[in-house]
Formats: structure tokens, sequence, C-alpha cells
């Protein structure tokens, strides 16, 4: 009737999941409680939960990589506390617990906490600086954020009912087999990561739609601004490499569930295709996370230099060749598989022309910088702090791609700290830029400067304190995820580690302020204007928060930064361009698809992990009803009049007429 | 006056630029003075909704057919690891696939004639054709299947080796995708009749089209490589 | 104009893929192409048939030729069923088909040509057998 589920899945004789499970349990009942008592329950369902704005779905995603990355924090604060103390000695986490812990930590930082905080920001901020008024295909862009959400759902009920993979991230065979892992554990990551696989596979398929086929008038490819190119790119990634994460992932499940012999010990499978596959995944993967990073640091970096970006077309090319290259390095993660020299050889050198393109954008991001007036504010330190870290993490990565030298160092504590270097460097340093650049966009207020500034230092002091020392212990000959070890040098090593985890620890506390002081303070940060950083593209035209329809009437694109240009003139005449004529605005309808769907998928995934066959069939049956039922709605649209249009156009007007009247021609806004 | 009314000069009454409507090219098409003013790809802005839910849908059948590139690649590692057990010579049977071939193709055309019929909005042909394209997909199934039931029942399942996992699995997956076509067309079929033929129904069905004709594109990979190459070891 | 009325308009510059749009026709004529079409597929997959039997063809060439027949009918089915030209209007389309056909070449290659190589620094069998 239920499968494999039993009251024993709860781990009631292990403290550390059961007590987590219960706080987590408590906070989310408390929380659900109060926004039913409160009465915002009409006002979620109505405004978020069923809804395909892609502003409000950025913001849903954002949310929900910052959830997710405070718990993969907590489980990174867990193994850096127990290397500290495992010297000659258990630890506090036995080994079969440790290994849930590593393997989720990974799990959720990539999958969970880093694609939803890029995939967040693309959403909101490409359509607007796009000039356009929502993604091509606005419902689907829902079922992909409730997907995700359902992924991620289902990592953490691992924790409180069952257990988690002990595989790492990526489960290799023959060890994922279910002769090796017969639990759960490798279950709940397949079927999580299948579910939100295919969410994201459909936003990558929005988004090349959307950038190649929606734009305003007159932007060409060439007059998209660069965190669109690189949009374009990571999606293009996404579209290519995620079906093949989801064959891979398949073919173990398979496997597992009905005893196919694709990667098993025994009749003639090969585990080593397993790693083969999903590394060709795994390294367009790291590509769609560091690229919307570039595209960020891009626009930020410009921003707050007060120029244009240096060598815009270099840049495009650059990033389409990342895009492409990217597809032809995945064997440098399995170097010591024994290809043999001259396979080895190929991929390494393709390793090390990928870095080539990078460095073009590195450069090109300095000599924007140079001759520039740099306001310090906190999304330039980010992006100041990615420039350092990120080439250095860089650097250790193209001295990792020598395959001899990766020979020594791979899967190493030296690996380890080279990928979170870039990807912490890279990618979590722009998702933080990002959220402070774009954030006064979406709330109408700013983030406080001072917590946001305190943030970033403590991060960057603790990345380093953290990381370092992880360098150090890999070239001592530390491997990666051991969960106790003998040998001395290491020791002092790790308890440094464990210090500057601390400190990382009290930047998030910086984050965390700064989130409820802005909040408190925000009639004072307010965003009256739309424009608080003198932006140069589009997103800065609209109010802060933007209408639901973004731009009254589609901007008329004439060159790169179309904004620049039309704040030029407006400055330069003291006078804005005469009102356009409003007509009415159709916006497509909310829809509850994609949070029923997820619900379903939800259910199915569960059901398929416990091996709940009834269960299964009864998810998949309603998930398909409810596609059925959406398809047979009769309107898809509503109807904005042009009077409302209007109204609310001329507010944004009037904002930047008293702006302009406020401010002589030669100033800009601070 | 707004930009998309300046490139759409003489058509009074527009309403809504998010309709994703009609840019009309001041300069035609590529190479006019090195600007092109198309919509969706060039500068004319956004394009229309066809455009839109089509290339979407050509999106999403490259990346299924990437998925399927995947299977391929372990099929092709895998033919030679029959672990002692029975190899494609031994189990493939050519006039099998050559009547499933025919099937699916013949289906592949019944399926174009029913989108001839759509654009002369014929509700009947339309019916008629999607109904046979239907039928010719469920034989395809049905044989499909024997051939799998007799393959376990002879001791050539997919838990005997992994020449045969990646056998089912590659084709399998093909035959997983036919069956939701049928699902889809079955919608397909009661929506047309419903509805009849309103613009997003025809984009539907188009959508649809490009699905059916992918999965015999898909069925020619796997007979000409699984089949035809494969019954050659 | 009413919601999503816009599907009759043959003066958008793209064209989606699967739409005849770049030609007006009249139903005879599409029955034509298709025809056509289903034609030309019947042959090649006779063709890929016969190929795979027959005695006339050197041994290590018939995996060749049937897999140029079978891209031959894949080019079938997509200019007469899938209506993909090589009109400028429809290049955003070809470039995605390009793009697939590339990624498909790398995994599908890639991967035979490394998991081909896995081998390379082991003894071979007979010797491993011995120790």
């Amino acid at each position: 009737m239920l499968g494999k589920l039993t009251i024993d899945a709860i781990p009631w004789d292990q403290p550390i999941p059961l007590i987590a499970g219960c706080v987590v349990f408590a906070v989310a009942i408390a929380l659900v409680l109060w926004v039913i008592l409160k009465g915002h329950l009409p006002y979620l369902w109505r405004e978020w939960i069923t809804s395909v704005d892609h502003k409000r779905i950025g913001v849903m995603y954002v949310l929900l990589g910052m959830v997710m990355l405070v718990r993969g924090f907590i489980d990174a604060i867990m193994m850096r506390s127990q290397q500290a103390i495992a010297f000659d000695a258990p630890g506090y986490l036995p080994p079969e617990h440790y290994d849930q812990v590593f393997s989720a930590h990974g799990t959720i930082m990539i999958f969970f906490a880093a694609m939803p905080l890029m995939i967040g920001l693309m959403n909101f901020a490409v359509p607007l600086q796009l000039g356009v008024r929502d993604v091509a295909f606005p419902t689907l862009n829902s079922t992909s954020f409730w997907l995700t959400a359902t992924g991620a759902l289902l990592v953490n009920l691992s924790l409180v009912i069952g257990e988690f993979a002990r595989t790492g991230w990526l489960p290799y065979p023959p060890l994922s087999e279910l002769r090796y892992s017969p639990g759960v554990g490798v279950d709940y990551y397949l079927w999580a990561l299948q579910i939100s696989g295919v969410g994201t596979l459909l936003t990558g398929i929005n988004f090349v739609t959307t950038i190649l086929k929606i734009r305003a008038p007159g932007m060409g490819y060439l007059r998209m601004p660069m965190f669109c190119w690189t949009s374009l790119a990571a999606n293009l990634l996404i579209v290519a490499a995620f079906p093949v994460l989801t064959a891979t992932l398949a073919m173990l499940l398979l496997d597992r569930y009905l005893g196919f012999h694709f990667f098993t010990n025994t009749a003639g499978g090969n585990m080593m295709m397993f790693i083969n596959l999903i590394w060709v995944w795994g390294h367009p993967e790291v590509y769609i996370l560091v690229l919307p990073a570039f595209g960020i640091y891009s626009e930020v970096i410009s921003t707050f230099s007060s120029k244009p970006l240096f060598g815009y077309r270099s840049m495009v090319m650059a990033t389409m060749a990342i895009c492409l290259i990217s597809f032809l390095v995945w064997l440098h993660h399995f170097f010591t598989m024994g290809a043999g020299g001259n396979v080895n050889g190929v991929f390494g050198i393709a390793t090390s022309i990928i870095a080539v393109a990078t460095g073009v954008k590195v450069y090109n991001w300095l000599f924007t910088m140079y001759g520039g007036r740099i306001r310090f504010t906190t999304p330039m330190m980010w992006s100041m702090g990615f420039l350092i870290t990120f080439v250095i993490g860089g650097m250790t990565g193209v001295l990792l791609a020598v395959p001899p030298a990766d020979f020594l160092l791979h899967n190493s504590l030296f690996l380890v700290a080279h990928f979170h270097n870039v990807i912490i460097g890279g990618v979590l340093f722009a998702g933080f830029a990002g959220i402070t650049y774009w954030f006064p966009k979406a709330f109408g207020f700013r983030l406080h400067e001072g917590w946001g500034q305190a943030a970033f230092w403590l991060s960057f002091l603790g990345f380093y304190v953290v990381f370092v020392p992880l360098y150090a212990m890999g070239l001592l000959g530390m491997t990666r995820r051991l969960q106790h070890y003998e040998v001395a040098a290491w020791h002092p090593w790790a308890l440094v580690a464990a210090g500057g985890i601390v400190i990382m620890a009290l930047a998030a506390l910086c984050q965390a302020m700064q989130f409820v002081v802005s909040i408190r303070r925000r009639d004072e940060l307010k965003d009256e204007l739309g424009d608080p950083w003198n932006g140069r593209s589009l997103e800065w035209s609209t109010a802060s928060p933007p209408p639901v329809f973004n731009f009254a009437v589609l901007p008329n694109v004439r060159g790169e930064e179309p904004y620049w240009q039309i704040k030029r003139r407006a400055i330069e005449t003291q006078q804005l361009s005469p009102e356009p004529r409003y007509e009415a605005i159709e916006m497509p309808r909310n829809s509850p698809t994609g949070f029923i769907t997820a619900f379903f998928c939800t259910i199915t995934g569960f059901a398929l992990i416990w091996h709940i066959w009834w269960l299964m069939g009864v998810g998949i049956a309603a998930a398909y009803a409810v596609f059925v039922w959406f398809a047979w709605r009769d309107v898809e649209e509503y109807r904005i009049p042009a009077e409302e249009v209007a109204r609310l156009d001329r507010e944004r007007r009037g904002a930047r007429e008293k702006w302009l009247a406020e401010h002589a021609p030669e100033s800009a806004p601070a | 006056m707004s930009a998309t009314e300046a490139l759409r000069q003489g058509r009074p009454g527009e309403v809504d630029p998010y309709k994703l409507g009609r840019g009309r090219a001041p300069v035609p098409g590529h190479g006019g003075g090195g600007r092109d003013y198309a919509t969706g790809h060039g500068e004319g802005g956004p394009a229309s909704k066809r455009v839109i839910v089509g290339y979407g849908f050509w999106i999403f059948l490259l990346s299924d057919i990437v998925m399927f590139s995947a299977f391929f690649a372990a099929h092709a590692v895998l033919q030679t690891a029959t672990a002692g057990g029975p190899t494609g010579r031994e189990l493939f049977n050519p006039t099998h696939v050559a009547i499933e071939t025919a099937a699916l193709l013949a289906s592949s055309f019944t399926c174009g004639l029913s989108a001839v019929a759509t654009e002369a909005r014929s509700q009947a042909w339309t019916q008629f054709f999607l109904l046979v394209t239907g039928l010719l997909g469920l034989v395809f199934l049905s044989l499909e299947a024997r051939e799998f039931a007799d393959m376990v029942a002879r001791g050539a399942g997919p838990q005997r080796s992994a020449f045969l996992s990646s056998f089912f699995a590659v084709v399998g997956l093909h035959g997983c995708h036919v069956t939701a076509g049928e699902l889809w067309l079955g919608t397909m079929m009661a929506q047309v009749f419903v509805k009849g033929f309103r613009p997003n129904i025809m984009r539907r069905l188009v959508c649809f089209n490009l699905f059916w004709h992918a999965l015999d594109i898909i069925w020619v990979a796997l007979f000409t490589i699984v089949y035809l190459i494969g019954e050659g070891r | 104009m009413t919601p999503g009325d816009d599907d009759l308009d043959h003066n958008a510059d793209d064209v989606a893929p699967g739409f005849m749009d770049a030609v007006d026709h009249t139903p005879r004529e599409g029955i034509q192409g298709y025809l056509i079409g289903f034609g030309l597929a019947i042959l090649l997959t006779l063709a890929s048939f016969y190929v795979a039997g027959t005695r006339f063809i050197w041994g290590p060439g018939i995996p060749v030729m049937l897999v140029m027949l079978a891209v031959a009918q894949i080019g079938v089915h997509l200019v007469f069923f899938l209506h993909l030209t090589t009109a400028p209007d429809n290049t955003n389309n070809v470039l995605a088909l390009a793009f697939g056909v590339l990624i498909v070449a790398l995994v599908v290659g890639g991967s035979v040509w490394i998991m081909a190589h896995l081998d390379e620094n082991m003894m071979p069998m007979g010797q491993m057998r011995g120790m």
C-alpha cells in the first residue's frame, strides 16, 4: 500500500536531522499559519503563486536560491567543523551521515541555489532589457519555477523522511547502483533532478525563443545589452546539455528500477560511460552558471564606471566562443580515467583555449573601468572582488587543465578549492551583485549600503580564509570528501578553514541584516525615479517597480545603450520625449497550472522514490489532466484599458519630469 | 507615435504591440543597406505569435533529439556488450522492422495530409487524416510491443545484457514518444472538434505535425543504426 | 482585433518551422509536396533495406552507405514534411538545426572516441590473464 515507506523512514535515532527537521517544520507551519491568519493567502495566490509575470517569477527564483543557499551553507559549516576536529578522531558526524552532508551540499548548491539565482536574475532582467513585455511562454515560465521548487522540496524532504544519497553530487556507479546503494537516497536525488531538470530545460527553450524572436523594435542583435547575450549563450547551453543529463540519469534509473545494465558491474555494463555522459552535461552546466554571471558583471561594471562596456563586439565573440568551446572540454573532469595521452591532450588544449576567451572578457572589464568615474557601491565591490577572485580560480583551473598536473591533483582538495574559487568568485558574487543592483527596480527601494559593504568584505575575506588552506591541503595530498584523517600536516589548515567559515557565517548574517534594515527603512531608501544608479539599459527607463506590462509603448531602439541615448537627449533638451498615444494592452492571464502540475509531480516523485506505484499512477494522470484542462481554456489574455496604461505611465513621466527640473544638464544622479 | 506604429504605417486601429504582431518591414528582407528590418530575427520588433510558438517548439524538438543522441551514444558504446547473450543478428527480423517503418512513414504522410486539410479548414478531412495517422501509429506501437514481448519471452529482455539494455532503452524511448504523441493526437482531435480552427488550435496542430514528423526522423536513424547496422554484428 | 487573431499574417517576415508560409499554395500543391516527399522516402527506405542485406557492396562499406541513405531520408523529411528551406526567412530555423546537429555529433562522436580509448593504457587481455 505504501511501498517501501514505513514509520522507520523518519530518523528517530539521529538527533541532527531530527532536530533540524523539527525546526524547519515548525518554522514552515508557523509561516503558513501567519499567512493564512493575516489574510495574505488570496494576495499570495493571486499575485505570486499563480503569476506568470517574469518579474514575479524572477523574484521567487531568487528567493528559492537564497533559502537553499542557507541550507547548503549549513552543510558546509558541518563539513568544515567535522574536518577541523576529525584529526585522529571520529568527529561528530559518522561516515554514513557525513557522506549525505557533502552530497547534499553539492547538489543543493548547484541545482537549487546557484541555478535559481542566475535563472531568477535572467527572468527578471532580460525582458526589461530587451524592451518587451514578457518572455515567449509565460505560463511555461511559471511551470519551470514550480518544477524547480519541487526538486528542492524533494531533496529537503529526504532529510526527514528516509535519507539522501551518499554518492557525492554526481552519483557515480557502481556505488550509485542498487547493489551498493539499496536505500532511497539515490532515488531522492535522481527524481528531484529529473523533475527540476525538465523545469530548467523549459526555461532554456523559453529564453532562447525570447531573445531571438522578441525584442523591441530597432534592437538588432548587436544592440542587445551584454547580459542578454550571455543569457542567450547560457540558455543555448541549457537546451543542448540538459537533455543529456536527463538521459544519463534516466539510464541510472532504469538500472535501479528495472534491472537494466547500463552501468552495472555485471552483464556488460560500463560505469565509465556514466562518467563520460554526465560530464558531457556537467561541463556546460558550469558555463550555464557562469555566463549569466559574466553578463551581470558587464552591466554592473559599465554602469558604475560611468562608461559604456569596452569592446562590445569582442565580448559578444568571446561569449559565443565560450558557449561553443564549453562543449569541447568535458573530458578534463576525468583525465585520470585512462583515455590515454592523445585524447587527454586534445581536451587539455581545448580547456586552455577556453581560458583565452574568458581572459578577453576580463581585459574588457578592466578597460571599461580604466578612465571611468568609478562609484564604489556594493554591486561594484562584488564585481571587483570577482575580478580578483575569479582570475585566481581560473589560473588554478588552467593548471588543472594540464593532464600530468591533474593526475596529481584530481579529486584532491586543490580541485575542491579551484571550483569553489570560480563558483563563489564568479557565480555567487554575481548573484549578490545582481540582487543588489536590480533590487530597487524590483521593489522600489534600495538595499542598505552599509550592511551590503559589510557583507561583501566579510565574504571576500572569509572566502580566502576558507579556501586558501584548502589549496594547501590539496597540494599536501589530502583527498576530497574525507570524514576523518590521520595526517598531522593537514590539521592546522583545517582549523584555519573552519575559522574562515565563521567569517563567512558573519557575512551571511550581514546579508540578512541588510534585508531586514532595508525593509524597515524602505521609505528613506525609496527609488522615486526608477533609475537609482544612472543606468544605461532599458530596464532603468521603467518605474520601480515596473507596471505589469513593463513598457506602456515598446521603446524605439536606435543604438547600443538605448536608454543612455534617451536620457542624454532628455537632459540636454530639458524635456522628455512627447507623450505617446496610449493603447490598451493585453497581458497573459495568471494560471495555477504551473503550481498544480508541480504539486502532482511532487506526489509522483515521492511515490516513485518509495515504490508506491498506485500513487505514481495517480500523480501522472492528474498532471496530464491539469495540462489538458489548461489547454482547454478559452480566454488566454486580459485587457488593460488605455486609460489605466496612461495613468501609470504618466506617473512614471511625472517622476522623471520632476527629476529633470531638479537637475541641471551637466549633473548626473549620485 | 510609438515605434511599432512607425513600422506599421498605414494600419489603423492596431491594438497592443504585445500581441507580437505584424512588423511590416519598410526595407524588406536582408541586406537592404545592411539593416535587417524583419520581425523576430531582425530589428523589426517582436515576431508574431505563430513564429514564436513554432520556433520555441522547434528548439524543444532539437533538445529532444539531443536526449536521443545520448541514448544512441550509449548504444554505440554498448552494442558489443552482449555478455554471452543474444546479439542483434540473432534477434532482429528485417521484415518486421520494414513493416514498422512502413507504418510510421505512412503515418507521417497522412499527418502531412491532415495539415493540408487544416489549412483548407476542412473539419472532416482533418479529423479523417488525423484518425488514420493515429491508427497507423497504433499499428507501429503494437508491432513494437509484440517484438519486445517476444524478446523478453526468449530470455533476451533488457536485464540480460548491457547491449539489450541499451536497445530496449533507445527503441523504447522512441516508443514512449510515439505513445505520448498518440495521447496528444487524441487531445487535438477533440480540441479541433469542439473549438474549430481557432488560431491557437492551428498553432498547436502545427506543433503536433512537427512532433510527429520528428518522430519519423528519429525512427529513420533508429532503424538504420540499431537494426540495419546492428544486424551486421 | 480579437486576441490571437494574427494567424493568417503572411506578411510577417520570419517563418516558423512547419509552416508553408513562404509560398502561397493550393491544397493540391500541398498534397503534391507531401506525395513527392513520401515517394522519395519510400525509395530511400527500400534502398536501405536492400543495401543492408546485399552482397553486391563491399562489407565494410555497408554501414557508410546506410548512414548516407539515412541522412538523405532525414533531409527529405526536413524539406518536404517540415518545410525547412534555405530562404532568408528560415535562417533562424536552419541555424538552430545546425546547432542541434553539431551537439549530436559532439555527444555521439566524442563519446564513442573517448570510450573506445579507455583501455589505451591497459595491458593486453592475454597478458592480464597470465598474471
